[in-house]
């Protein structure tokens, strides 16, 4: 069982991470970064990026309603993971983690993701 | 004497590096760690207790027991867990949540109410999460800014949520938030009333009640009343980021009409 503090120090030492930060979707508030020089301005764009996914997906599927469970995004350069955690109230919280393109695998850095917010909120 | 801003005096105490609680008029209480805050209590937004009850995580009874079994080092967050209630993470999540929303409608700028500060004063959950006193503020401000930015209007926060009866289009696209409001909402409970209800944070149910005005969902009082002022023009939707940053126009400068009387002398000089 890990704190939000020590969650965020695991994911970033995922192999090739080179920032990350959890985000607060509804409010769209940064609650920690690390690596990051301006957490509010990355949480503030995630949280766009997740909203329209959100809404796009949801006109895009047969059924209407949808719950993203997690987005790859892949720039030039980088990876971003967006991860999100189910919270007990006013959920979810995002996790976001940017990875160098060259010095990652996408795989590996997927499932790590998976069992370090699995510990998050492990009883 | 006027009493000094809520702001001067959280200033003050995290400069002394102060541990205690500052009771703020009859509407909350702050808490203090070693200079910084670790929780919030306001009574208009549901506390932790009330967000785990209405989760469904721990009855009301529970939460008592846990309370009084929590001892003078205030370790009831740490017994929560341990009981298994919810995890670590949760638990500093939810004081997090609890917090900042209590801090939105506490620490309004304008406001200088009376406060008192009990030195050694601890909450019953103990510490789980702090934030440093200017960043706090910061965070109200910028959750102000996004509220403005859903919709430019403070009108529907106290009134009544009513949702329309027909729609305007076809279709429309909801979140789970915002479905949970129209559900609740019958026409007589506020803002502030549903959020208690459904054990949802007060501000992220304002937004939302916010945002569903701006989509043209719910029946405003203004429509009723007949020759009641209309509402505010809805402003396009910009990202969130830019709302704090928002220059004020910038002012016409004397200069600039010399420069362009000069311009049209030359023109017409041509």
């Amino acid at each position: 069982m890990i704190g939000i503090e020590d969650c965020l120090s695991e994911v970033m030492s995922i192999p090739g991470a080179l920032d990350a930060v959890l985000v607060e979707p509804v409010s769209g508030m940064a609650v920690m970064g690390s690596g990051l020089p301006d957490p509010a301005r990355s949480a503030a764009g995630l949280t766009e990026t997740f909203r329209a996914a959100l809404e796009g997906i949801a006109l895009a599927s047969p059924e209407g309603t949808v719950r993203i469970d997690n987005m790859i995004i892949t720039t030039e350069t980088s990876h971003h993971l967006i991860k999100t955690i189910e919270m007990v109230f006013d959920g979810p919280l995002l996790i976001c983690l940017r990875l160098d393109l060259e010095r990652s695998n996408l795989a590996l850095a997927q499932w790590r993701l998976g069992t370090i917010t699995d510990q998050l909120m492990a009883h | 004497m006027t009493p000094p801003t809520l702001d001067t005096v959280l200033t003050r105490l995290a400069a002394d590096n102060a541990t205690g609680s500052l009771r703020v008029g009859k509407d909350g209480t702050v808490y203090l760690t070693g200079g910084r805050v670790s929780y919030v209590e306001c009574a208009t937004t549901p506390g932790v207790e009330e967000l785990l009850t209405a989760s469904g995580r721990i009855s009301a009874s529970g939460v008592r027991g846990i309370r009084q079994a929590s001892g003078p080092e205030a370790d009831g967050g740490d017994l929560l867990v341990q009981k298994g209630v919810l995890s670590r993470g949760e638990l500093e999540f939810c004081v997090l949540g609890a917090t900042l929303d209590a801090s939105f409608f506490l620490l309004r700028p304008a406001g200088t109410p009376r406060s008192r500060f009990k030195e050694g004063d601890t909450h019953w959950l103990g510490t789980h999460w702090y934030f440093d006193v200017p960043g706090l503020f910061r965070e109200c401000e910028r959750r102000r800014a996004r509220l403005e930015q859903a919709w430019p209007s403070g009108e529907l926060d106290g009134q009544a949520v009513v949702p329309v009866g027909r729609l305007n289009g076809g279709h429309v696209l909801l979140t789970a938030s915002q479905w949970e409001l129209v559900l609740a909402a019958d026409s007589t409970a506020t803002p502030l009333d549903l959020a208690r209800r459904l054990g949802r944070p007060a501000y992220s149910t304002l937004l939302a009640v916010r945002e569903l005005a701006a989509a043209g969902l719910l029946a405003t009082s203004a429509e009723d009343e007949p020759g009641a002022p209309a509402l505010p023009k809805r402003t396009p939707a910009k990202p969130s980021g830019d709302a704090a940053e928002r220059r004020p126009p910038p002012l016409a400068d004397a200069t600039d009409v010399n420069l362009l009387i000069r311009l049209r002398d030359a023109l017409e000089a041509l």
